[in-house]
């Protein structure tokens, strides 16, 4: 087996908040935690774009490097989980994290002190045993024990989220491009580098338009 | 405490801050590929281990293959 | 001088200090790099009928670490991607960790060191036996209090940056995690506890650490520490006004504001690059004064015979005031306070 990934196809992506429902209802996340978010770009604009983030399970984790217990480990899979036994929530994977995936509950608590870290397991669950309750509060449900792929993606309504071994999704989506008709020129040279003269005749429109 | 007896105990302090100090040295590694007992105290079972598949990795390799290309409408519609 | 002109140098100086403790926080390259703008909406619904499908505009928002909408109540949740973290972990797990922790060993083998080599600094003359009183109970309270608040925070706190490479081989994850949970804990609560007592430490020493012209001949003879000549000092020496101004004052409270940023995550408005900063601030600033607390400590145990005691009792012997602090001497046994 090869590497794990997420990939959201931010075309597809209608910002309907499924996944991140998904997922609090599959791991009964705490109060305040979410795992994954929809964020969206130019928001009720012509062209606006969403796309779903979680946990990206990187190769170099920077959470993995700055946690002062090391409680962070990696699978053979290439998931970054975490053992929440060893966490202190000094916060520091949160500091470190470019996704902001790093989740702590009980936020405005006595001093505000964090409470052990939370974020997405790829539904790998934890060091607990497999399947055990221990496992299933402190860390959700292990689909992957299961053979299941994270419900996040499996339940997209517009399979704008695809999870699983990362050569297979980057077939899918591959394959996807390819069929979206003008999908293809997206990554040719006049994708890249045409259109240039339609932005001059318009540039010179508007010129037109406000000298006149 | 004669200035001997001092001397002795901070040579001793200065040796094991010194041990300590190079045992920073031997450098954690950050496994990327989870061996198994080599990383203790996360001991975690791998996904065919525990529950439905019991060890056989090939069956969950094709179960969990099967799942992801399931995510391909394309293949669904043909 | 005046008691007037003397004040305003005071403040003066406090004003200075807290410039430079401003100046090198903004300095961190975590805070300088002001988020580069990504598309605005225009940009983007013009992309999309010139290049139908090619998003250039919408990529470059995510990277630009701009806030965008989002349900999530999260903090900072609206960021798709910051930057920043990244600076932060090259330096908190690079120099701060490197250059820190050969800090921490090469100091204390220095001064161990020297104490092999020179030894302690005994008294010349026979002890009196009269004893002078050298600190209040006040006094000894809040260094008492300052000194073990401290200890206890570095203890944590060293364990926090470095048990991760030195404890972690001896220990284990299990035995890291169960002690580093307690040590969080103390750091957390003693912490703000450390900060009320550097403010009282200033207060209680102020008028005693302020530089005078006798301060000009402890610096020209190097405190009389290499050739062990006799140098005339008022209540404190120039050696201890520098650990007060430079290691209390500064990074005491450079660590304590610092800290307090960290400690309470959800009652400033912090962002995760205040975060970020205030940490690299801390972590600097508590090494450095690990590194002088060395000294301190070291003078005030090893190093000269009789100090520890003025600490402990409070009394020092009048052999000891004339040796160590002349000019101090001299005063409170014409009668005036002591106190300059």
């Amino acid at each position: 087996m090869g590497r794990m990934k997420f990939l959201c196809d931010a075309e597809r992506c209608i910002e309907c908040n499924g996944c991140v429902t998904a997922c609090k209802n599959e791991h009964e996340v705490p109060w305040g935690v979410n795992r994954r978010r929809v964020v969206t770009m130019n928001d009720g604009v012509p062209g606006e774009r969403s796309i779903s983030v979680a946990c990206m399970h990187c190769s170099d984790a920077p959470c993995m490097a700055v946690c002062p217990t090391d409680c962070f480990y990696k699978t053979e899979d290439g998931v970054v989980l975490h053992d929440k036994d060893k966490c202190i929530g000094c916060g520091y994977c949160f500091y470190a994290c470019p996704f902001g995936a790093p989740q702590f509950p009980n936020g405005p608590a006595a001093f505000g002190a964090r409470g052990k870290m939370d974020k997405c397991t790829f539904c790998a669950g934890g060091p607990e045993e497999t399947g055990s309750a221990a496992e299933y509060e402190k860390y959700g449900s292990n689909r992957l024990a299961q053979g299941k792929l994270p419900l996040c993606a499996e339940m997209c309504s517009t399979k704008a989220l695809i999870a699983g071994d990362a050569d297979v999704v980057a077939n899918i989506f591959r394959e996807r491009v390819l069929r979206r008709g003008t999908g293809a020129e997206v990554w040719g040279w006049d994708a890249a580098y045409g259109g240039g003269e339609r932005k001059q005749e318009r540039k010179q429109e508007r010129k037109r338009e406000g000298q006149s | 405490m004669s200035t001997g007896k001092l001397k002795s105990i901070a040579l001793a302090t200065l040796a094991g801050a010194a041990l300590l100090g190079l045992s920073a040295c031997s450098e954690v590694p950050q496994v990327t590929v989870y061996e198994q007992g080599q990383y203790r105290g996360k001991t975690d079972a791998r996904p065919w281990e525990g529950g439905e598949f019991k060890g056989d990795r090939a069956a969950w390799e094709k179960a969990l293959k099967e799942r992801s290309r399931g995510q391909n409408e394309y293949n669904r519609i043909q | 001088m005046t008691t007037h002109a003397m004040r305003g140098q005071r403040g003066g100086w406090l004003a200075v200090l807290l410039l430079a403790l401003m100046l090198w926080a903004t300095a961190l390259p975590l805070q300088a790099a002001a988020p580069q703008h990504g598309s605005t909406a225009a940009e983007q619904a013009e992309r999309q009928v010139e290049r139908p499908l090619n998003n250039a505009p919408v990529w470059r928002a995510v990277r630009s670490g701009e806030e965008h909408f989002t349900l999530s109540r999260s903090p900072e949740a609206g960021v798709l991607i910051q930057s920043e973290g990244n600076t932060w972990r090259q330096l908190r797990n690079g120099p701060v960790t490197l250059y820190g922790g050969w800090l921490l060993i090469l100091v204390p083998s220095a001064i161990l060191l020297f104490w092999l080599v020179k030894g302690t600094m005994k008294l010349h003359g026979q002890k009196t036996g009269r004893k002078m009183l050298r600190f209040s109970a006040f006094e000894r309270f809040v260094h008492w209090g300052t000194a073990i608040s401290f200890l206890l925070l570095a203890v944590t706190g060293v364990a926090i940056l470095f048990g991760k490479h030195v404890l972690l081989p001896l220990i284990g994850h299990g035995g890291l995690g169960l002690l580093l949970n307690a040590g969080k804990l103390v750091h957390n609560y003693v912490g703000p506890l450390f900060g009320v007592f550097v403010v009282l430490m200033f207060f209680a020493f102020l008028r005693d650490n302020v530089w005078r012209p006798i301060d000009a001949q402890w610096i020209r003879r190097a405190g009389g520490l290499l050739d062990g000549s006799h140098v005339p000092s008022g209540r404190f020496n120039f050696g201890e006004k520098t650990w007060f101004w430079f290691g209390v004052t500064f990074l005491g409270l450079t660590v304590a504001i610092s800290g307090l940023i960290m400690d309470f995550p959800n009652l400033g408005d912090w962002s995760r690059a205040d975060m970020q900063t205030a940490n690299i601030v801390h972590a600097i600033g508590a090494i450095l004064m690990l590194g002088l607390a060395f000294g301190h400590i070291y003078m005030g145990t090893l190093g000269a015979e009789g100090a520890y005691e003025s600490m402990k009792t409070g009394y020092v012997d009048e052999t000891w005031a004339r040796e160590h602090h002349e000019q101090w001497y001299h005063d409170v046994k014409a009668g005036k306070s002591g106190h300059p």
